[in-house]
């Protein structure tokens, strides 16, 4: 699974907000730089990047090199609307007169999926100068939609450049080297939308390649069934213990939940994405988090790093 | 709001609560266990929730029930003054609705719903629920069923979009645009003509050039079926911003003790203060807490660790102490760690704001029970 998802042209990643997926992306983007792609990370019209924390620079709409092979971009929807602008009229000037008027802005702002599929284009023209483009996607609700986006331009404008345009993209969507990599966390909700998740793409992307499903923050079994079993027995006399055993039990009850709810989710997803399921070992105390999105995302390189060599 | 504030003395006093921050953090269990305490206290109460997880709808019995107020059956925690009832909404569905409504014949009504155009913006304007949100909430709080409403809020990737939610389709619906539709008189093929021959003709010449003119024409019937229903939006849009401005509707932000949720709620504190809409305090939920710093698991579970253990194999209670220790020395840390990051919060909180703190559940809260319990923390201890 790791191997198709370092060896893709493009790459979306998505999952539920605030599950790791700037940090993935970002490490799958370190590895292929390691690996001497030229690799180009791309944001989607954010406001406030994602992209800024890990490589201490705001990504612009230029690509800008952060670390050998490797740079990153924010496509904003004025700036990708432009280029469009510019390579369908050609005329620079005719092309301010649009951008000036504001009947015309608001009209393109309202046209249902006019953000996206220029967007979506912008993406797809840049694969021409780089090895690999990764893209970290809004949250799984978001990102559908914007995916869908070609089918549903090519539904509504039945001419013109738009139309061609998302045929052209559609096409780069349905290529195998087109990935679509979902992050999901060992909490019952989170696995609960990564399924669904899963299921929508099927419905609505079938064009697309099976998404691979990443684990982050897992927490590797560690206690024996003994152990647990004692634990268990513990627990059954809480009630009658001092504060400081009781204290002492909740921390082990932690740890216990952290491991079961990690065998939990990675069967459920198993069950529903298939077995090759990538985990990250969770890191800093318990559910904490540590360090900062640089630490995070250098953890998951090294991790990365390890299972790819290992597997050679 | 002058003096800080009691939980008991907002669900009591409150006719809308809102509960708002980032994904993942409990919003929706929060905004039930509000509910069900104003109902134990005699109120009767809807929570209006969007898409939960399964198993708490299912403890609610709220899985079939789109769009449905329902009751829910509170007899399995005692006798219950109050009434407890709840909702998931169902954007697609409440926004039809609301074309129905909004409609003046049936004429215009089928035109709109059947338009091309409409179904993909029902997915890109409308998909995003928090306008729908609104929507609904509109139409209960002036149905005057209701004592208290809680609503549990979308997760919203830029927390904005939430807030401002009541201008989305006004927006859309922009005057500038809307009256360049209204001005010219009745009659699809009129507005095309105008389209291609008015003082903006070269360009939407242009913009069909891009565009393609089959579209250009669908999207100006569209406009010219929906700015009939202009006005209505308008007059939405006023009634659910002085809705989120009245003294009986407050914002309650919600939280984890962590970096971004943090960041969300620090976030919203300022919006929300900005805006001028009531905003008592922050719920910290998922705490973890310790009271002792370095804890020897052996001298205190040792000698039960011997006795619980004699038919296990060996070294299963000297491995499992250990592990305790080790445990807590995380629990601890992480403890610290989450004091530090509420205490940084606490900065930015008014005089006349608090903050309410939660500890952690084990497992994940998926009935009433459990729900009674996250209750107690929020209204009995820190009372």
């Amino acid at each position: 699974m790791l191997e198709e998802v370092l060896g893709s042209r493009l790459l979306f990643v998505s999952g539920k907000g605030g599950v790791g997926k700037t940090s993935f992306a970002a490490a799958v983007a370190k590895t292929s730089a390691h690996f001497s792609k030229r690799v180009l990370l791309v944001e989607i019209d954010n406001f406030y990047p994602s992209l800024t924390a890990v490589f201490s620079t705001a990504p612009g709409y230029q690509p800008k090199m952060v670390e050998k092979n490797l740079a990153i971009c924010n496509i904003t929807w004025e700036r990708a609307l432009e280029d469009w602008l510019l390579q369908t009229i050609k005329i620079r000037r005719v092309v301010n007169m649009i951008q000036k008027n504001k009947i015309a802005m608001l009209f393109l702002d309202a046209t249902p999926g006019a953000r996206e599929i220029v967007i979506l284009s912008k993406v797809v023209s840049l694969l021409d100068s780089w090895d690999q483009v990764i893209v970290d996607l809004p949250a799984s609700g978001h990102a559908l939609g914007v995916l869908r986006v070609p089918v549903t331009a090519k539904k509504l404008m039945r001419s013109g450049p738009i139309h061609d345009r998302a045929s052209q993209v559609l096409k780069v969507l349905s290529q195998k080297s087109t990935k679509l990599a979902i992050v999901s966390l060992p909490e019952e909700m989170v696995v609960n939308e990564t399924i669904e998740f899963m299921q929508k793409v099927a419905k609505g992307l079938p064009f697309m390649e099976k998404p691979d499903v990443v684990l982050n923050r897992a927490s590797k079994p560690s206690l024996t069934p003994d152990e647990l079993l004692l634990l268990e027995r513990l627990e059954a006399e809480e009630d009658v213990m001092g504060a400081e055993a009781r204290e002492l039990l909740q921390a082990g009850r932690w740890e216990r939940d952290l491991e079961s709810a990690t065998g939990i989710g990675l069967k459920r997803l198993k069950e529903a994405c298939g077995e090759e399921i990538f985990s990250f070992t969770r890191l800093g105390n318990l559910g904490g988090y540590k360090g900062g999105p640089n630490q995070v995302v250098q953890q998951m390189y090294t991790e990365i790093l390890r299972k790819v060599k290992n597997a050679k | 709001m002058q003096s800080n504030v009691q939980m008991k003395e907002l669900i009591q006093n409150q006719k809308l609560l809102i509960c708002v921050g980032a994904g993942g953090v409990g919003k929706t269990s929060l905004s039930a266990t509000i509910g069900l305490q104003a109902a134990l206290m005699g109120r009767k109460v809807l929570v209006l929730t969007i898409d939960p997880a399964k198993r708490l709808a299912n403890s609610l019995g709220l899985k079939q029930f789109g769009n449905t107020e329902t009751q829910i059956d509170l007899s399995q925690i005692g006798d219950v003054k109050g009434e407890l009832w709840a909702m998931m909404l169902d954007g697609k569905k409440t926004f039809n609705d609301l074309i129905d409504k909004l409609s003046k014949d049936e004429q215009t009504k089928r035109s709109i719903l059947n338009n091309n155009i409409y179904q993909s913006i029902t997915e890109t304007i409308v998909g995003n629920q928090e306008y729908m949100a609104t929507e609904k909430l509109y139409d209960v709080v002036s149905s005057g069923r209701y004592d208290l409403i809680v609503l549990d809020t979308p997760p919203v990737k830029n927390a904005l979009d939430f807030l401002d939610s009541p201008g989305r389709m006004a927006r859309f619906v922009d005057k500038r645009v809307m009256k360049w539709f209204l001005t010219s008189k009745k009659g699809e093929k009129r507005i095309i003509r105008r389209l291609l021959a008015g003082s903006s003709a070269v360009l939407f010449k242009l913009l069909g050039y891009v565009f393609g003119q089959d579209f250009l024409e669908d999207i100006a019937i569209f406009f010219s079926n929906f700015r009939d229903l202009y006005e209505g939006f308008q007059e939405r849009h006023s009634a659910v911003e002085a809705l989120f401005r009245d003294k009986k509707t407050c914002f309650m932000i919600v939280c984890a003790p962590h970096k971004p949720a943090l960041e969300v709620a620090e976030f919203f504190l300022k919006e929300l203060k900005k805006r001028k809409m009531r905003n008592p305090g922050v719920i910290v939920n998922q705490r973890h807490f310790a009271h002792f710093k370095n804890l020897n698991a052996k001298a205190f579970l040792q000698e039960r660790c011997d006795e619980l253990s004699q038919d296990l194999s060996a070294h299963t209670a000297s491995m499992l102490l250990a592990r305790l220790g080790v445990s807590h020395k995380r629990l601890h840390r992480l403890a610290l760690e989450e004091d530090a990051l509420v205490l940084e919060l606490s900065k930015y909180l008014d005089k006349q704001q608090r903050l309410w703190s939660i500890q952690r559940m084990h497992g994940e809260v998926h009935d009433l029970h459990g729900l009674v319990q996250v209750g107690n923390q929020l209204f009995v201890n820190q009372e």
